[in-house]
């Protein structure tokens, strides 16, 4: 990556240099007041890609980049996608093999780079996907959890109007399949007499209702939209206990009417933050890396599009017009029609709130059973093969043993080549599979230059008793081998990562005593000869103040009453200051260390690496000798009394 | 992704029930990608599209049940045979799963498909393979632990070696169980049967194996056949331990693989069945595989038969003579490998190969060597350092030093012959000192591997390398006949 960029005419670093003449089209706006820097740091420049290999590279490269729903790497690949559209099928066969290739809690961001592109690009890229969208819309959707199935059913319901006329993004009959694959062969109402699922008019409630709670927020003095948002409320609870064949195809059609009017042509910027970042930050709640890789490319809070794209899969804030009260009215009229008459009056419901989380879809109760009942297939088949094991009957018998090993394992890991069914349980365990993969490579991108060694033997004791780990369902691969001696390895391990991580200090600071606010121990300073600098060793900013990385993870893990103190202390600091204008200072700031991540309102997050991580066996190893040496007896202190 | 360099690859189409066969010579590598269709490695599938690495002389064959295409680079000796065993094996496989199925059925209470016998007691399979030099047992083993992984049915059979010239996961000299969870990958006759646990993170499990480990510390089962039967007999105790523990688990069956000299008449008779029995008491065996051996066959079915299922299987045509100069080659691979892992350098202009499913960056180790005091560390050795059998003593003489007795080892006595040599540092003694007894060390389970690279007499000090970091200073250890330096 970094040979292209020397190559190119900016000849400056990538992300974030201080001067920026990429050849994009200008921004069409640029809200006053919105920090200069941000908006630089997400904009990176756009090199000149000459060749297609190379464009094919630096496109691969960054796309690999895209495994959380990263509002700023979705935009710079979809710039890079429109400026580069002569290179369209090397585009879209790279999002394809991206998207069939990562672990499945990855798949939606790409999605929304899919969907991103081809409602901004309308011409050519909609075209080029629209082949492979359908197979790959519901291998996708067969893999993924449930509200990430939400989620691409809230997309699939914008391609209906997504395309620059209005009409159906990939065609309407792509549409269709997806529809019906998701939802059954009533799918979207084209195809008349088919059966209508209550999931599917469920679904498509939610969108709209979605829709109204956006507009309601955007603009909380329309009552029309309050209105409208307890009619539909109303509407879904009807659904919920069930309603005819026909009603539902009667609100289906009036709710498609709805949707379809209240598109405005040009989609208006949006303002509301991506929608899966909730579901990001759970999937990145992994204990043995606290941060996530790609942090600082992160934006934590809502942030005004900076160009003329959008981004959102959502179509944004959207005001309903007058066509659109009408629909409503015949909604209403439906429901006052209908066969409820609730106790609930619209009004009474709560607007917004309330019905704004996801209705929780029970996971069906039969995966115990199902897995029992391949147990018992697989018993069945197996015991129905005529071999006995002598030693002239295992030469002469055919085994059906293609059977066994190939065809009932019809889903292959593409990295390791293990199989798995291609039942529910199966695709289960296939991406639990897949995610244990992404865990090692990114362990193992972690590790690079920190040197592996051979573990010692367990001992008999934990050998005899680590069977007890694997007897649940799935593979162990490799991951709850031994519980213990894992866990504490991998303490080990953190303990010396956080020892490791250091604060440069501010010139001129040196001489100055600085203690960590949870143990009230000085912080060592220490000349790091590599660097040429001075560092606090073990230490982490956080909030404007040093503290010693080890205390801060541990007031972070634990539960007593110090820490969530600390929490909230932390938190109120982060949530009343802005990072230049902290009035109350523990410790200097280094001007070096200021990113993008002291507004994060969630303390619980781990203490990101500030100023890098530099590791040394020795280094740390030395200093943990110091540390226990001086164990800080008023650290003790402190939590004894806060505990009592 | 693009191929670059194809002036060099070749590719080969395989039919059905064929396999491609090959066999390196020292320091060349090999790598081999899967095209089209299905094809494995001695049971364990390859990943299509991906380039899989051998080397340190690995002879292995790609085979294939339903066809493929595959392509490599750089092979010495390469052939296609269509003459395999593996439909013996593939039905060998299949009555194992059938036992499974039983005993997990039984265990679970559920009910067997109609028209079946319930067997009064249904027993997983307990299997010893036995044959002689050069019959393919090791790879028998990985094949049917293999395919048992790949049944999807989440099995974890226990993998034992007890043939201690070959270092299976571990260091020649080890008898050692472990439990397999993955599909075993074949790259290195350094890593038979997969790889002890390192600090890298592995895609493959079976890179990442948590054995227990005891030593006896010859290449010969013949140098002390007491202490053989007494490691056998502990393994075979940990089995029990934990199938006790986890009576579910246990349906997953046993395979042991074992020295050929189990099976060659060379050795004396007594010896042989001793040991043989050792084993099918220990381990419960309750199926033995005698590998393209008519003799040994029969043999067992006297011994056995009542008891133990006995059946010969054909041995491969592909199985190559290995010379002994081979296999001390072989143990140095392991050494190092067990220290350094595995450096294998890919084949010209191959930057994204694999190594047994592995990123050739995490399977480079780094040992630590340290200096100690002779007295940080006591060492022993089990018996004589030279001992003529028994029956070679004067009539009613008895011997100063028993075979089993350890013996402490002194690093400032000249002759003790501590350098270059493997040393096995043991787990800790019984905390409790009442629980302690006269032998214990013989019945500890290994930690880890030393080597001793240098002696100092004048300042009482050695150099130690370790495969980590961790403190040796206090600990036991225990030598044995290998040696080891750095090449």
């Amino acid at each position: 990556m970094s040979s292209v960029y020397t190559q190119t005419q900016f000849g400056q670093p990538s992300y974030g240099g201080p001067s920026f003449s990429a050849p994009l089209p200008p921004p069409p706006m640029m809200p006053s007041g919105y920090p200069q820097y941000q908006y630089q740091y997400h904009q990176p420049p756009a090199p000149v890609f000459l060749d297609p290999i190379a464009f094919r590279r630096e496109f691969a490269s960054r796309l690999s980049q895209l495994t959380v729903n990263s509002r700023p790497i979705i935009q710079e690949l979809s710039l890079l996608a429109q400026d580069y559209s002569r290179y369209a099928d090397t585009v879209a066969e790279l999002i394809e093999g991206h998207i069939r290739r990562v672990p499945s809690w990855a798949k939606l961001p790409a999605f929304y780079l899919l969907d991103a592109i081809s409602k901004n690009f309308f011409d050519p890229y909609a075209r080029i996907f629209a082949p492979f969208v359908v197979s790959l819309f519901l291998q996708t959707y067969s893999q993924v959890d449930e509200p990430t199935r939400a989620k691409m059913e809230e997309m699939v319901l914008t391609w209906r109007t997504g395309s620059p006329s209005r009409f159906e993004l990939f065609g309407a009959q792509h549409q269709l399949s997806i529809e019906q694959g998701i939802w059954g062969s009533g799918g979207s109402g084209h195809s008349n007499g088919s059966q209508i699922t209550r999931a599917q008019v469920l679904s498509e409630l939610q969108f709209a209702l979605g829709q109204k709670e956006r507009a309601y927020q955007a603009n909380p003095f329309d009552p029309s939209a309050q209105n409208h948002i307890a009619i539909l409320q109303q509407l879904r609870k009807l659904v919920e206990t069930g309603v005819s064949q026909t009603e539902l195809q009667q609100i289906l059609n009036q709710l498609r009417s709805l949707i379809r009017s209240t598109v405005p042509p040009p989609p208006p910027p949006s303002v509301v933050p991506p929608p899966s970042l909730q579901w990001q930050n759970q999937s990145f709640a992994g204990p043995s890396q606290p941060t996530p890789p790609t942090a600082p490319y992160q934006v934590n809070q809502p942030h005004p599009s900076g160009s003329n794209i959008k981004t959102e899969s959502l179509p944004a804030t959207l005001l309903p017009s007058v066509p659109a009260l009408q629909d409503i009215n015949k909604l209403l009229s439906l429901v006052k029609a209908g066969v409820v008459s609730t106790s609930s009056t619209p009004n009474n419901s709560t607007p917004r709130g309330a019905g704004a989380s996801h209705e929780k879809r029970t996971p069906t109760p039969e995966t115990i059973d199902l897995s029992r009942e391949a147990k018992r297939q697989y018993r069945t088949a197996i015991l129905a093969q005529k071999v006995k094991l002598t030693s002239s009957d295992i030469i002469r018998t055919r085994p059906q043993i293609v059977d066994f090993l190939y065809h009932r394992l019809s889903s292959q890991c593409k990295q390791c080549g293990v199989r798995f069914s291609g039942t529910p349980a199966g695709k289960k365990e296939m991406n639990d599979h897949l995610d244990m993969h992404f865990r090692q490579n990114r362990k193992a991108d972690q590790n690079i230059g920190r040197g592996h060694s051979r573990s010692w033997f367990t001992g008999i004791e934990d050998w005899i008793h680590d069977s007890s780990d694997m007897k649940g369902k799935g593979r162990a691969d490799g991951l709850r081998l031994n519980a213990a001696a894992a866990a504490n390895a991998e303490n080990a391990k953190r303990d010396a990562e956080l020892r490791a991580q250091y604060v440069v200090v501010p010139p001129g600071d040196e001489a100055k005593p600085i203690s960590c606010p949870i143990c009230k121990e000085t912080l060592k300073s220490e000349f790091l000869e590599d660097d040429e600098d001075w560092v606090w060793k073990n230490a982490v900013l956080k909030d404007e103040r040093v503290y010693h990385a080890t205390c801060h993870a541990e007031a972070l893990t634990s539960t007593n009453t110090l820490a969530a103190r600390l929490r909230t202390e932390i938190a109120n600091a982060s949530r009343g200051t802005t990072p230049e204008s902290a009035p109350i200072r523990s410790t200097p700031l280094p001007s070096s260390s200021i990113t993008s991540t002291s507004t994060s309102k969630s303390p619980s997050l781990s203490p990101l690496k500030v100023g890098g991580t530099k590791r040394k066996a020795d280094d740390s190893e030395s200093n943990v000798e110091n540390e226990a040496a001086g164990t800080p007896p008023l650290k003790k202190l402190a939590l004894s009394t806060a505990a009592s | 992704m693009t191929e670059t360099g194809s002036n060099e690859t070749r590719q080969w189409t395989l039919e059905p029930e064929t396999e491609y066969r090959f066999e390196l010579d020292p320091g060349t590598s090999l790598a081999i990608k899967l095209i089209q269709g299905n094809a494995e490695v001695f049971g364990a599938e390859l990943a299509e599209g991906k380039h899989y690495l051998f080397g340190s002389e690995c002879k292995a064959a790609v085979f294939t049940w339903q066809g493929c295409a595959i392509e490599m680079r750089h092979p010495s000796t390469e052939y296609v045979s269509e003459e395999t065993p593996m439909v013996a094996y593939a039905n060998l496989h299949i009555a194992f799963e059938q036992m499974r199925v039983r005993a997990l059925a039984k265990f679970h209470g559920s009910p067997l498909p109609s028209g079946e016998e319930p067997p009064t007691a249904p027993e997983p399979p307990r299997v010893l393979v036995l044959g002689p030099e050069n019959s393919g047992k090791t790879t028998v083993c990985k094949i049917v632990t293999n395919y048992a992984v790949r049944a999807g049915q989440s099995w974890s059979p226990l993998l034992v070696n007890v043939d201690p010239s070959e270092g299976a996961w571990s260091a020649p000299g080890a008898l050692s169980i472990a439990p397999v969870h993955g599909p075993i990958p074949t790259y290195s006759p350094a890593n038979p049967l997969g790889s002890a646990a390192t600090s890298a993170p592995m895609a493959m499990s079976s890179n990442a194996l948590l054995p227990v480990v005891y030593w006896y510390g010859h290449p010969d089962t013949k140098r002390n056949p007491l202490l053989m039967d007494r490691l056998i007999r502990n393994l075979g105790e940990n089995v029990n331990d934990r199938f006790e523990l986890d009576q579910e688990g246990r349906s997953s069956g046993v395979i042991v693989d074992t020295p050929s000299s189990f099976a060659s008449s060379s050795t004396s008779n007594d010896h042989r069945q001793k040991l043989i029995k050792a084993c099918v008491d220990a381990f419960k065996i309750n199926v033995i595989l005698v590998v393209g051996h008519e003799k040994l066959n029969v043999e067992m079915q006297r011994a056995y038969s009542s008891y133990v299922t006995v059946v010969k299987i054909p041995k491969s045509g592909g199985v190559v003579e290995l010379d002994h100069s081979y296999r001390e080659r072989v143990h140095n691979y392991q050494l190092h490998t067990y220290m350094y892992g595995q450096v294998i350098q890919a084949p010209p202009g191959m930057s994204h190969a694999t190594l047994g499913g592995e990123s050739l960056t995490d399977l480079v180790l780094s040992p630590s060597s340290s200096v100690i005091k002779f007295e940080d560390l006591s060492i022993f050795r089990i018996g004589a350092e030279t001992m003529a059998p028994s029956s070679a003593l004067p009539i009613g003489a008895t011997r100063v030093v028993s075979e089993m007795q350890p013996v402490p080892v002194d690093p400032s006595h000249p002759g003790s012959g501590l350098l270059n040599a493997v040393l096995a540092l043991l787990a800790p003694q019984n905390p409790d000192e009442n629980e302690r007894y006269d032998e214990e060390i013989l019945d500890l389970t290994v930690s880890g591997f030393l080597i001793v690279t240098n002696l100092d007499m004048q300042q009482r000090k050695m150099t130690i390398l370790a495969p980590n970091q961790g403190s040796v200073v206090g600990k036991t250890a225990i030598m044995g006949s290998f040696e080891w330096q750095e090449q």
